[in-house]
């Protein structure tokens, strides 16, 4: 496969995922912001520095206006990271290997850009439009994951989109949950009830299972666990970390380039410290820096993956 | 309103040929058309007409507009109506284009080599030397079967008294063969019935015969070459065209960023390590494939092919240098090159042309500005011309004045009016001046044409500039027998 396709194929799910994470953040809190919780007003702020690149000042001007916060994460072209970017460069991608991704796939793309860019979606993001307005763009984004999983062949190609695809997701879901435990400055003993975490939970779309699985009071290590290690729960750190190791391995036997014995310790080294981590560990080194490594970690190994696979320029 | 009205309506003008009707007669191979046309309400006609945009719209058959960084897609205009061509007509076409492109490939292999044409005075070497499309760089170069032009889509136009004539050859990467392979496909959705009882020759081997030229070319004797489709990439106006093809082939679309030179080889960048590539089928222009002997800003090329073309590693379609053969004013020479190379008479003739560089012919043309059309040797796409019927006084001595100052690049021809043929407009029969590009594919073992090929309309009433550019729409085009 062409370096170049394999990194649009890589890219292309990357950008889609990070679509869809942004989406489900901002459903999340848009709802939320209409309840006066018991943590006080909504505040935006760790949404905007998640997903944008504002100053603190301009940050402070905009944090409590749901209709300027989605405006600058939805359609700002400034913004790298605001919807309309990203959608825009994995369609960009799609573009380019068109040859290789089915037509179906090449059609969602093309309709989820076409939404994006559409001149009225602007006026649908406030008032009464707007919670419809996000909830069909996240629907538009897991249509287009279910197209990708019913038309596009398996090999090569799919195995990169995957490596995309859960590299973002373990890398957003650790930023996430870093966002969430700042507020209680990374405190696991700190307990906050239920209430707190509920933001983190449904922008995880994870609430459900969390009342299910877990029954201790030990609320913020059940948050803990389920964001970073559980094993069943399809955002967490590990199980994306999984996933990767499968499609990795995949695209290592695939290829055998010469550095794999190299490629395959640095993936093991990634997975074993957040497999076999627990609390005391974490907190040893706290769960601050934790955190931050994991993250580190897997956009590190992109790197590593990109100059491996992909460098053609 | 039924659609008897249609056709009782259908007006052409005086003095041209019309493709359907003659002498308010419908010309026999149309008569089965006619019949469906009867057959159907102007609202299934509609209807038709708007499934068909939506086919091409929903395939993503678009070109893109681009205007700030918001892309605006379009689609080429499709006229339902297909424009046929009988098998005796056709016979004629195939044989006059394969005799041409047998001419201009001797000529291509004698001008990059011991250029016997110019030392025997056939064409004058100063209208050659004069081309800056003949490329010093590549002389001496042999190419595989000594072929040249592997593609090409020479157009014919047919005037007043129905004769074909040769309007110019597309020898360097000529486009729209998609469009002949998609028309086909929408057809079949719009007539099933209509086209299965008129005896319409097939037209969807195209890329496999393509297929199979391109994988004869290659260098190294294995048995199964690599050939990639080289595109610019995706902000080319034909890059739909481009990713067709390669589907079409099952062959790797590359762009320049993904191969390199090594040791005179060319190789593409893959996830598994480099891998040798054998043939190229190019769809960027001479000027931008090698930086270091064309132009050194291209970022499309790759630094080192011609080099590589030169060892005879890599295998290029179409050849480098093509341009000298299409030239505007080198056209003029052609059905001299047939006698010269193959001893026989032109079987299709060219438009009569006028070199501006010739005093006593621009005299003349000069005189008969408003009979002629003025065009540039070097552009295509019905830019940088003019149109001496319909343009203003103004633009004539603009031309005029430009004509004088470098005279080598333009030429004029007579106004031929081209033939006709019926459009659904505006929910009437309409004719339409058209244009017919036949596609032919030139291996080792000949020259292949599928029957057909596209015919390009001018939409505008009474325009006869039918380039997309230019408001130019298209047509399904069948060969019957």
């Amino acid at each position: 496969m062409l370096s170049r396709v394999a990194d649009s194929m890589f890219w292309m799910n990357r950008y889609i995922e990070r679509a869809e994470g942004l989406l489900r953040v901002l459903l999340t809190n848009y709802v939320l912001s209409l309840d006066k919780g018991p943590y006080g007003v909504h505040s935006w702020k760790p949404v905007l520095e998640l997903f944008g690149n504002l100053s603190a000042e301009e940050i402070n001007q905009i944090e409590y206006s749901s209709t300027d916060t989605l405006k600058y994460l939805v359609i700002n072209r400034n913004n790298h990271n605001s919807l309309r970017s990203l959608i825009n460069k994995a369609r960009e991608n799609a573009r380019g290997m068109q040859d290789h991704i089915t037509k179906e796939v090449w059609e969602e793309v093309n309709q989820l850009y076409h939404t994006v860019n559409h001149p009225g979606l602007e006026k649908k993001l406030s008032g009464a439009d707007a919670l419809p307005t996000i909830g069909n763009l996240l629907k538009q984004c897991l249509t287009y994951v279910g197209v990708t999983d019913t038309t596009m062949p398996r090999g090569m190609g799919w195995d990169f989109m995957n490596i995309g695809r859960y590299i973002e997701r373990g890398v957003l879901t650790s930023d996430i949950t870093f966002k969430q435990f700042q507020q209680i400055n990374f405190d696991l003993d700190d307990e906050k009830d239920i209430l707190f975490w509920r933001n983190l939970l449904l922008s995880l779309s994870g609430y459900e299972l969390h009342m299910k699985y877990y029954s201790s009071n030990a609320t913020n290590s059940n948050v803990l666990h389920q964001a970073v290690f559980n094993q069943y729960f399809p955002r967490s750190v590990v199980y994306s970390l999984e996933r990767m190791e499968k499609y990795l391995m995949n695209v290592l036997d695939e290829n055998d380039p010469p550095q794999k014995q190299m490629m395959l310790r640095e993936f093991g080294r990634i997975h074993s410290r957040v497999k076999y981590a627990d609390e005391t560990s974490i907190k040893q080194v706290t769960l601050q820096y934790f955190l931050q490594e994991s993250k580190q970690d897997m956009l590190k190994f992109s790197h590593v993956l990109g100059q491996q696979f992909f460098s053609y320029a | 309103m039924d659609s008897e009205f249609l056709i009782q309506n259908y007006q052409t003008g005086t003095a041209l040929f019309d493709e359907m009707q003659f002498d308010r007669q419908i010309r026999l191979p149309y008569q089965k058309l006619v019949e469906t046309i009867r057959n159907h309400s102007i609202d299934d006609l509609q209807l038709k007409h708007k499934l068909a945009g939506e086919l091409f719209m929903n395939q993503g058959i678009t070109f893109t507009v681009y205007s700030d960084d918001a892309g605006i897609e379009r689609i080429f205009p499709f006229d339902i109506l297909p424009r046929i061509i009988t098998a005796a007509e056709w016979a004629h076409i195939e044989k006059g284009i394969q005799q041409r492109l047998k001419a201009l490939n001797l000529f291509l292999k004698d001008i990059y080599h011991e250029q016997q044409i110019l030392k025997d005075k056939i064409i004058p070497a100063e209208l050659i030397a004069s081309c800056p499309h003949y490329l010093r760089e590549i002389a001496g170069i042999n190419v595989p079967h000594d072929i040249y032009v592997h593609i090409s889509g020479i157009d014919l136009i047919r005037g007043e008294d129905g004769t074909f004539y040769i309007l110019e050859d597309n020898l360097r990467t000529p486009s729209g063969v998609s469009y002949m392979l998609e028309n086909r496909e929408v057809t079949k959705r719009l007539f099933p019935d209509l086209l299965s009882q008129a005896n319409v020759r097939m037209v969807h081997n195209y890329p496999l015969l393509l297929h199979n030229n391109l994988r004869a070319l290659s260098p190294r004797p294995v048995s199964n070459p690599t050939v990639v489709l080289l595109t610019p990439g995706v902000y080319n106006s034909a890059y739909y065209e481009h990713t067709f093809l390669a589907r079409q082939m099952g062959i790797e679309l590359v762009e320049g960023r993904d191969l390199l030179i090594d040791n005179h080889k060319v190789y593409m960048k893959t996830t598994a390590g480099l891998q040798q590539v054998d043939v190229i089928y190019r769809r960027i222009d001479d000027e931008f494939m090698d930086p270091l002997l064309f132009r050194p800003d291209s970022i499309l090329g790759i630094p080192g092919i011609i080099g590589a073309y030169r060892k005879g590693t890599v295998a290029l379609a179409n050849a480098v240098g093509n341009g000298v053969a299409d030239d505007k004013a080198v056209y003029a020479y052609v059905p001299a090159m047939i006698k010269y190379y193959l001893n026989e008479e032109p079987i299709l003739p060219n438009v009569p042309t006028y070199q501006m560089s010739n005093e006593d012919e621009r005299k003349y043309v000069f005189e008969n500005m408003h009979k002629m059309v003025v065009k540039r040797t070097n552009q295509s796409g019905g830019y940088g011309m003019l149109m001496g019927n319909t343009a203003s006084d103004e633009e004539i001595s603009k031309f005029k004045h430009a004509i004088e100052k470098t005279p080598r690049e333009f030429i004029a021809q007579p106004i031929i009016k081209l033939s006709t043929v019926p459009c659904f407009i505006d929910d009437q029969l309409k004719p339409r001046h058209v244009d017919l590009r036949p596609y032919a594919l030139c291996g080792p073992d000949g020259v292949q044409i599928v029957p057909g090929g596209l015919t390009r309309v001018a939409l505008k009433e009474g325009s006869l500039v039918v380039n997309s550019s230019q408001g130019g729409g298209s047509k399904d085009t069948w060969v019957i027998d």
